[in-house]
C-alpha cells in the first residue's frame, strides 16, 4: 500500500510540473500585453514600462519561468497585475466560496445521483427508470450559463422564493472568519440566520453546478448496478435467503460504487472549472470568477493560480480516489 | 418489495418538498436595504473594483467609488459640464498659465480628523506623478513634482513647464489622500500602494465599511462630511453599497425585485421593457463616449484613402441608431459636441452608394473582390450587430467582411502594431477630461501603440497642430487649430466616425438626487447628493 501511494505522489509531482509548463507556455504565448492593459489607456509607454518591471514582466521568459516555478515552491504564485496583490493571498480569499460551492454541489449530485441510479437499476425500463434516465440525459445537455439565469429568472424574479446572486444578503455581515466556508463558519459561530441566508444564496448555484455530476453518477451506477444485480453472487445471496433491500443496498451498491468513486473523483475537478461559468452567472465570488475577471483583463498570473490550484484539486481528489479503491477492492491492495 | 420502494420515495418527495419550503419561507423582501432609521442604496454594475487607490488606476466603477471616498481640488457637475471649487475655494492662473495657486477650504477634515492642507494636496500630486500610474499621464510633462509648493497650509502653487490651458479640466481627477496615513505604510518605497489599494485615507462623503473587490463594497455616509449634505441631513443615507452583478439578465432582476435601487450597463432590448414599468424611472441621456471603426491606414486596402472613402460613404449609418433603439446620436465631427472647440464638419460621410463608387474607381481596386477584416470585443453584443452592417453595407461594392471575435487583450495587443492590427476594429473611447486635446490627440502620431490609434494614421499636419493647440492659451487661436484637426481628420478618413451613445440607467423610482454629468466615465454616478424618498 505504502508503495502504491509513494508511486502515485511521485506521478502527481510530474503532472503539477507539466502543469506549470503548459499553464505558463500558454498565458505567454497569448497575444496579449498584460502591463499596457494594467496601466489603462491613456498611459503613456514609460508608464507602461513602470509597471512591466514592477512585475518583472521585462525579463526574459526563461528567467519569468524559473522565478515562477521558484516562487511556487515557497508558495509564492506571483502578483496580480490587477488587484496589485498577491496571488496566494487572493485565492486564499476566494477558494474557501468556491470549496463551498463544489462540495455542496457534489453532495447534491451523490445524495441524489446514487439512489436514483439504484432506483433505476430496479425498477429497469419502467416508467420510473425512462423517466430518470430522460431527465439524466437532459440535466447533461443543459448549458450551464442558460440555465442558471432561467432558474434565477423563475425561482428569485417570478417566485421570489430565493436570492438572485451572490453569498450573503448584500447588508449582512459575514460571521467571523475561520475556514471562509460561510455556512461552517456560521456555524461555528452559532449564527442561525446567516446560516440560513448563506444556504438559500447557495441552493441555486449548487444545483445548477451538480447538475452534470448528478446525470453521470446516476447514469453511471444505474449500469453498474444492473450489471451487479445479474451477477452470479447476488442470485447466490438470494437464494440463501438474504433480503432483496440488503442485496440491492449493501452487496450489490459496494460493488457498483467503484467505477461510481472513479466518476466522482473525474467530475471533482470537472466541477471546479465549471465554476468559472456557475460563478459568474451567480456573481459567488469564487476561484472561477476570479479566473474569469483576471482573463479579461488579460492578467495571467491569478490564471495560472487557479489553474495549477485545480490542478492541484484534483490530483488529490483523484489520489483519494485510488486510495478508496484499495478499500473497496482488497484485490487492488494485494496487486499493489 | 415494491411497496418498500414506493414508500422511500414517497418520503424523498416529502422531504424534497419541506426543504424546499424551508428554504424559501427565508426569501428575501424586496425593498430598498435599512440600517436603523436611514437607508442604503444598493448600486448594481458589472464592473468589479478591484483597487481604491485614486492614483493607481481608474475606470468608470473605480472612480465612482474613488469619488465617494476622497475629494479633489474642484468636481465636474451638471450638463453641460461645469468645473465647481470643492477642495479649493478659488483658483487662479498666471496670464502665461504656467503658474495656477488653488486656496483651499478652511473646514475640510480626512475621515480621522486631520485637516485637508496645503501639505497633503502637495503630496497627493507627487505621490500620483512619481508612482508614475493611472492618473499620472495627464500632468507627468508639465508637472515636475518639485513645482508642487504648499506656500502656507492653505494655499498651494503649481508651476507648470510649459503652458497647458487644459490643466484645470485634469484637476478633479486628482483625488486627495492623507499622507500621514499613507506614510505610516509605506513598504520598499511603494508609495503605501500596497496599503492604498485596499484601504482608504480620504475626506469624501463616504467611509468604506466593507470591501470586496469582486462582489461588494460597502460605504457608509460620514455624518459630519466637511462639505454637508446637499438632501438635508434627515434624508441623507446611512450608506450606499455597490454589487457587482456581472450578468445584465441578473441585474434586471435585482431592480424588479428591488434589491438594487439603481442599475446601469443594460442592453438595449432590456431598457425598452423595464423603462415603462410601474416603479422604475429610466435616466437616458445624450453620451460623450464615442463608437468609431477604425480602418488602419498603413497596410493592406484600408491604406488607400479612397477605400477608406468609399467604406466610409457605404456605411449605413441608420443603422447604428437602430441598433440602439433610436439612444444614440450620429457624430458630426470626431470630437462630442460638449467638448469644447468642437465644430460640425460639413460633409461628414453618410450612406451614399454612388459617391462610394466614385470612391473606390479611383482606388487600386475599382471593382472591389477583396476581404476585409473586422475585429470586435468577444461578448459585447453591439458591435458584433455593428459588424454584421458592415458586412452588409460592403456587400454593394463587392467587398466582403469577416468578423472576428477577440478577447480585448488580444485585439489590444495586436492593434499596438501597425502590422498586425487589424483592417477594421470596433472601437469606443471616453474622454475622461472637458478638454479637446483628450480627443484630438487620438490622431496624433503618438497614438499609435494605443487602442485607440489602432489606425496609426501618420498625418504630420495634424501632429502639428495638436502640438501647437496644447500649449496655445488663447482660447480663440486654440479652437481654431482645432477646427482644422477636426476638418484634417474627417478628409483623412483613418476611422468610420459613428455615434455617441446614450448612457443610460435605470431605477426605482424613490431614488432621488441623480444628476448627470457627460464628464463622468460611462456608467458612473455621483453618489454623495443621492438619496431614497419613502417610508
Amino acid at each position: 500500500m505504502a508503495l502504491f501511494v509513494l508511486r502515485r505522489l511521485m506521478l502527481t509531482g510530474l503532472m503539477l510540473f507539466g502543469l506549470v509548463v503548459i499553464t505558463f507556455v500558454v498565458s505567454n504565448v497569448a497575444p496579449s500585453d498584460p502591463a499596457a492593459l494594467a496601466a489603462g489607456p491613456d498611459a503613456t509607454r514609460d508608464m507602461v514600462e513602470t509597471i512591466r518591471r514592477e512585475y518583472g514582466l521585462d525579463r526574459p521568459l526563461p528567467e519569468q519561468f524559473v522565478r515562477y516555478v521558484g516562487g511556487i515552491l515557497t508558495g509564492d504564485l506571483g502578483r496580480s497585475i490587477v488587484t496589485t496583490r498577491s496571488v496566494t493571498q487572493d485565492l486564499a480569499r476566494y477558494f474557501p466560496a468556491t470549496l463551498e460551492l463544489v462540495i455542496l454541489a457534489m453532495g447534491f449530485g451523490v445524495l441524489l445521483g446514487v439512489p436514483l441510479g439504484m432506483m433505476s437499476a430496479v425498477l429497469k425500463n419502467r416508467a420510473p427508470d425512462h423517466a430518470t434516465r430522460f431527465i439524466a440525459v437532459s440535466l447533461v445537455a443543459l448549458p450551464a450559463f442558460w440555465f442558471g439565469i432561467l432558474l434565477q429568472l423563475f425561482f428569485s424574479v417570478q417566485l421570489e422564493w430565493l436570492p438572485t446572486s451572490g453569498r450573503l444578503d448584500i447588508a449582512s455581515p459575514p460571521p467571523p472568519f475561520v475556514t471562509g466556508m460561510l455556512l461552517v463558519d456560521s456555524l461555528l459561530a452559532g449564527e442561525w440566520e446567516t446560516f440560513g441566508d448563506a444556504l438559500r444564496h447557495a441552493v441555486l448555484p449548487a444545483l445548477v453546478l451538480s447538475f452534470p455530476c448528478l446525470a453521470s453518477i446516476l447514469r453511471v451506477n444505474r449500469a453498474e448496478m444492473i450489471e451487479v444485480l445479474s451477477s452470479d453472487y447476488v442470485t447466490a445471496a438470494r437464494a440463501h435467503g438474504i433480503s432483496r433491500l440488503r442485496v440491492v443496498c449493501v452487496l450489490a451498491l459496494r460493488n457498483a460504487m467503484l467505477p461510481t468513486l472513479a466518476i466522482i473523483g473525474l467530475r471533482w475537478g470537472w466541477m471546479l472549472g465549471s465554476t468559472v461559468l456557475v460563478e459568474t452567472v451567480f456573481d459567488w465570488p469564487g476561484i472561477g470568477l476570479y479566473a474569469v475577471s483576471s482573463a479579461i483583463a488579460g492578467d495571467f498570473k491569478p490564471v495560472m493560480g487557479v489553474t495549477l490550484l485545480i490542478g492541484v484539486n484534483f490530483m488529490i481528489v483523484n489520489l483519494i480516489v485510488d486510495l478508496l479503491y484499495g478499500v473497496l477492492d482488497p484485490r487492488l491492495r494485494a496487486g499493489a | 418489495m415494491m411497496q418498500g420502494f414506493t414508500i422511500g420515495r414517497r418520503g424523498a418527495i416529502a422531504a424534497g418538498l419541506g426543504a424546499a419550503a424551508g428554504v424559501a419561507a427565508g426569501g428575501s423582501a424586496g425593498a430598498f436595504e435599512r440600517d436603523g432609521n436611514r437607508k442604503i442604496l444598493v448600486f448594481a454594475g458589472g464592473q468589479p473594483v478591484p483597487v481604491i487607490d485614486p492614483h493607481s488606476r481608474y475606470d468608470w466603477s473605480t472612480r465612482m467609488i474613488q469619488q465617494s471616498i476622497y475629494d479633489a481640488l474642484a468636481k465636474y457637475v451638471n450638463n453641460p459640464p461645469q468645473i465647481v471649487p470643492w477642495l479649493a475655494e478659488r483658483w487662479e492662473t498666471s496670464a502665461d498659465q504656467t503658474v495656477w495657486t488653488f486656496h483651499l477650504v478652511a473646514n475640510a477634515k480626512f475621515h480621522n480628523g486631520d485637516p485637508v492642507d496645503a501639505e497633503a494636496v502637495r503630496y497627493s500630486f507627487e505621490r500620483g506623478l512619481r508612482m508614475n500610474k493611472g492618473v499620472a499621464w495627464m500632468l507627468k510633462d508639465v508637472l515636475p513634482p518639485e513645482n508642487i509648493v504648499a506656500v502656507d497650509p492653505r494655499t498651494v502653487r503649481f508651476t507648470l513647464s510649459r503652458p497647458m490651458p487644459s490643466f484645470l479640466t485634469f484637476i478633479p481627477l486628482w483625488f486627495i489622500v492623507n499622507p500621514k496615513q499613507v506614510q505610516a505604510h509605506v513598504v520598499n518605497n511603494d508609495w503605501g500602494e500596497a496599503w492604498l489599494t485596499g484601504n482608504p485615507a480620504g475626506s469624501g462623503p463616504f467611509r468604506v465599511r466593507r470591501l470586496e473587490p469582486q462582489s461588494v463594497i460597502h460605504l457608509d455616509s460620514v455624518p459630519e462630511y466637511w462639505k454637508g449634505w446637499p438632501q438635508g441631513e434627515q434624508n441623507r443615507l446611512s450608506g450606499v453599497i455597490y454589487r457587482i452583478v456581472r450578468e445584465p439578465a441578473a441585474r434586471r432582476a435585482l431592480l424588479q425585485r428591488g434589491e438594487a435601487d439603481i442599475i446601469t450597463e443594460i442592453p438595449a432590448d432590456d431598457f425598452e421593457q423595464l423603462k415603462g414599468m410601474r416603479g422604475i424611472r429610466p435616466e437616458d441621456h445624450k453620451g460623450l463616449t464615442t463608437f468609431a471603426i477604425t480602418m488602419n491606414t498603413t497596410k493592406g486596402p484600408t491604406a488607400d484613402l479612397n477605400v477608406r472613402k468609399a467604406i466610409a460613404h457605404a456605411f449605413d449609418y441608420d443603422a447604428l441608431i437602430q441598433i440602439h433603439n433610436g439612444a444614440a446620436t450620429l457624430m458630426t465631427s470626431p470630437f462630442p459636441e460638449v467638448i469644447p472647440g468642437y465644430v460640425a464638419v460639413p460633409d461628414m460621410p453618410r450612406r451614399n452608394l454612388d459617391k462610394a463608387r466614385e470612391f473606390l474607381a479611383k482606388s487600386a481596386h475599382p471593382q472591389g473582390g477583396f476581404e476585409l477584416e473586422y475585429v470586435h470585443v468577444q461578448g459585447l453584443e453591439d458591435p458584433r450587430r455593428i459588424g454584421l452592417v458592415l458586412l452588409n453595407s460592403l456587400q454593394a461594392l463587392n467587398i466582403k467582411v469577416n468578423i472576428v471575435a477577440q478577447p480585448w487583450p488580444t485585439m489590444v495587443a495586436r492593434g499596438a502594431k501597425a502590422e498586425t492590427a487589424p483592417d477594421m476594429v470596433s472601437v469606443y473611447v471616453t474622454p475622461v477630461a472637458a478638454d479637446p486635446d483628450v480627443i484630438a490627440g487620438k490622431y496624433h502620431t503618438r497614438a499609435q501603440g494605443n487602442f485607440w490609434g489602432m489606425h496609426h494614421l501618420t498625418d504630420p499636419q495634424i501632429s502639428q497642430w495638436v502640438d501647437a493647440a496644447r500649449v496655445e492659451a488663447d482660447e480663440t487661436k486654440r479652437n481654431a487649430l482645432y477646427a482644422e484637426i477636426q476638418k484634417r481628420v474627417v478628409e483623412l478618413q483613418p476611422e468610420i466616425f459613428g455615434m455617441l451613445a446614450n448612457r443610460r440607467w435605470l431605477m426605482r423610482d424613490w431614488v432621488k438626487g441623480f444628476s448627470y454629468c457627460p464628464l463622468r466615465l460611462t456608467g458612473e454616478v455621483d453618489l454623495h447628493p443621492m438619496w431614497i424618498d419613502a417610508r
